[in-house]
């Protein structure tokens, strides 16, 4: 563990000494904040309009018509700026030599790669924290939001985040190069994201799609065509999917377990492949 | 120290290490020596537990470099080709990073960077971004990292490359210092620093052992065969054969200055000096110079390379 943080600080170190920390943050909390007050203006707008008006006036919420789409436009956000965070991480080390040092002090590469994962997690964190003002903000004034469902959705876009760090960190581990580490990420994110729009139309089941490659040896076998479509199993491997309902302010084991399961997932693989490039040289 | 048995890792089908055997007892500064792409680096990668062997063993201090990898990089000291610093940070800050990596306990860190920073001449610079020192200055940053922990085995690889000839004169100095309580083992292709620095060489050469010799027995090899350069102010007709004609000469070979020079190659067994001297007078072929060639490192280096001289 003594290990993990000391590489964890010095990545820190790294992304708060150069200027790229500050200008991720810059920009996340210009795009978020402008987004944030676009939302903020337009609700207010509306309740002026709606004001005698008591039908309309008590459905509009904060919560649904500021907090919800904030946390949707973070996810979007995320999507463009995560590979620019994680692309240095390894591919810089391979290509300044400085792995070598890495790899041959007395610690292993699991412990490496942890140790980089929570340093750009901690930036993650850094980001998501000065977000909080934005809610605050709302509670000053007189709306009063609801905060349970805004808190369910930070972890939400935390989750999501962090999912995103370790595909970006996955992919980094690849090249040397930092652009193809960035484009290479970037394309992975837009791939899990857009694989569930086509969901609602793909009414195949996955049991048929088996058969078939199967030769019918499936059928056969008596092993059922029914059960889940294709489009389910595209809409359960979808990273924006499973963040819809922590928008919403709903918590659920199975949203936690599936982020959670592409962090370690995607850090056992990284190891694999940086396992597996010293042996190649 | 260290013992190597068998090691062999291939590229694909090529070999860059082929089977090597040697091993490196405690206090011994050893060079490897070698052309360009011999394998130099692949042994060190090997020996540092950076590249995996495709077949072979190489333990140091008793721990097999596949098996323990963690005991084995406590106890090394590695400076790469490239020395590896983080060009972004301070010299002092980079060296505590290396230190606390090494595992070096808490309260002796400060010390051991102080002690680092004094032995490679660093306190001028112990301030300064490592990305704006100069090359000499980044390859001591490097030698620092590599000897913070006090490790028993210290692996350089071309420690001196890059560097102005009074740099290099005190890295020599510094590296020549951890000889008795630290093994060290560096890789050069030139041969002056051997010289300087080494009390053991292993010429290494595509990928095999060439020679694995101790400095004394490798410049005795200069002396096997004797050859003199004979310089003649009115040469014969054939001064080939006249002077092959002489009991004890091997070779006789015109050198390609036009002024009668000869390099003669003689059984060591046997001085032919004297005869050829008797000879030139007789003959009047008006001996002007004759001294005895001894083979340079260079050429017995050249000649080993090259498997004109069979390894010892």
């Amino acid at each position: 563990m003594k290990n993990v943080l000391t590489i964890a600080e010095r990545e820190v170190r790294t992304y708060f000494t150069s200027p790229l920390a500050y200008v991720i943050l810059g920009v996340f909390l210009m795009l978020s904040g402008y987004i944030f007050w676009a939302s903020l203006v337009r609700f207010s707008v509306l309740c002026q309009q709606y004001g005698n008006n008591p039908y309309v006036f008590n459905q509009l919420n904060v919560n649904d018509m500021v907090i919800r789409p904030l946390f949707g436009s973070m996810g979007v956000i995320f999507l463009l700026m995560i590979p620019v965070i994680t692309m240095r991480l390894m591919a810089e080390e391979r290509r300044t030599g400085t792995a070598e040092l890495l790899f041959t002090c007395p610690i292993t590469t699991g412990q490496v790669i942890l140790g980089k994962y929570l340093g750009a997690a901690f930036l993650l964190l850094v980001m998501l924290g000065a977000t909080l003002s934005y809610p605050l903000l709302i509670m000053a004034s007189s709306a009063k939001p609801d905060m349970k469902p805004t808190l369910v959705g930070y972890l939400g876009v935390l989750l999501m985040g962090l999912a995103f760090l370790g595909i970006g960190l996955l992919v980094s581990a690849m090249t040397e190069n930092q652009i193809i580490a960035a484009v290479g990420a970037f394309g992975a994110l837009l791939m899990l994201w857009a694989v569930s729009w086509v969901a609602d139309s793909v009414t195949v089941t996955v049991a048929g799609l088996l058969n078939t490659a199967s030769f019918g040896l499936w059928e056969k076998l008596n092993l059922g065509l029914g059960g889940p479509t294709l489009g389910d199993l595209l809409n359960k491997i979808s990273i924006t999917e499973h963040f819809q309902d922590f928008r919403k302010g709903l918590l659920d084991t199975e949203h936690v377990v599936f982020y959670l399961s592409v962090v370690f997932f995607s850090l056992f693989l990284t190891q694999r492949v940086v396992e597996s490039r010293r042996w190649r040289g | 120290m260290i013992e190597v048995a068998g090691l062999t890792k291939l590229y694909g089908s090529r070999a860059a290490v082929g089977g090597i055997n040697f091993s490196v007892s405690k206090g011994e500064i050893l060079g490897f020596l070698g052309p360009n792409g011999a394998g130099k680096t692949t042994t060190m990668r090997i020996l540092t537990g950076y590249v995996p062997p495709t077949s072979g063993t190489a333990r140091v201090g008793g721990f097999d470099v596949q098996d323990s990898p963690i005991e084995v990089k406590k106890r090394i000291g590695y400076l790469p080709e490239h020395p590896p610093l983080y060009t972004e940070m301070l010299v002092r800050p980079f060296l505590r990073f290396a230190a606390r990596l090494r595992g070096v306990p808490r309260k002796d860190q400060n010390g051991r960077v102080d002690r680092a920073i004094d032995r490679c001449g660093l306190q001028p610079v112990a301030g300064r971004l490592i990305g704006n020192l100069s090359k000499g200055y980044q390859q001591r940053v490097g030698l620092a990292q590599a000897i913070l922990h006090d490790p028993d085995v210290l692996i350089l690889d071309e420690p001196t490359v890059g560097l102005d000839p009074s740099q290099i004169r005190e890295i020599r100095q510094l590296i020549k210092s951890f000889a008795g309580e630290h093994t060290v083992i560096l890789s050069t292709h030139i041969l002056a620093e051997v010289t300087m620095t080494c009390n053991r060489v292993l010429i290494i050469n595509e990928g095999k052992i060439a020679a694995d010799e101790t400095m004394e027995r490798l410049r005795a090899r200069g002396e096997r065969t004797q050859r003199i350069a004979v310089r003649l102010a009115r040469p014969p007709a054939d001064p080939e054969g006249a002077l092959r004609a002489v009991p004890g000469v091997l070779s006789v070979t015109r050198e390609t200055t036009p002024d009668g020079s000869f390099a003669v190659e003689m059984d060591s067994a046997r001085d032919a000096r004297e005869e050829i001297a008797r000879l030139a007078v007789t003959q009047g072929w008006g001996l002007l110079e004759m001294r005895a060639i001894t083979l340079s490192l260079e050429d017995i280096f050249i000649r080993i390379i090259r498997g004109e001289e069979a390894a010892a």
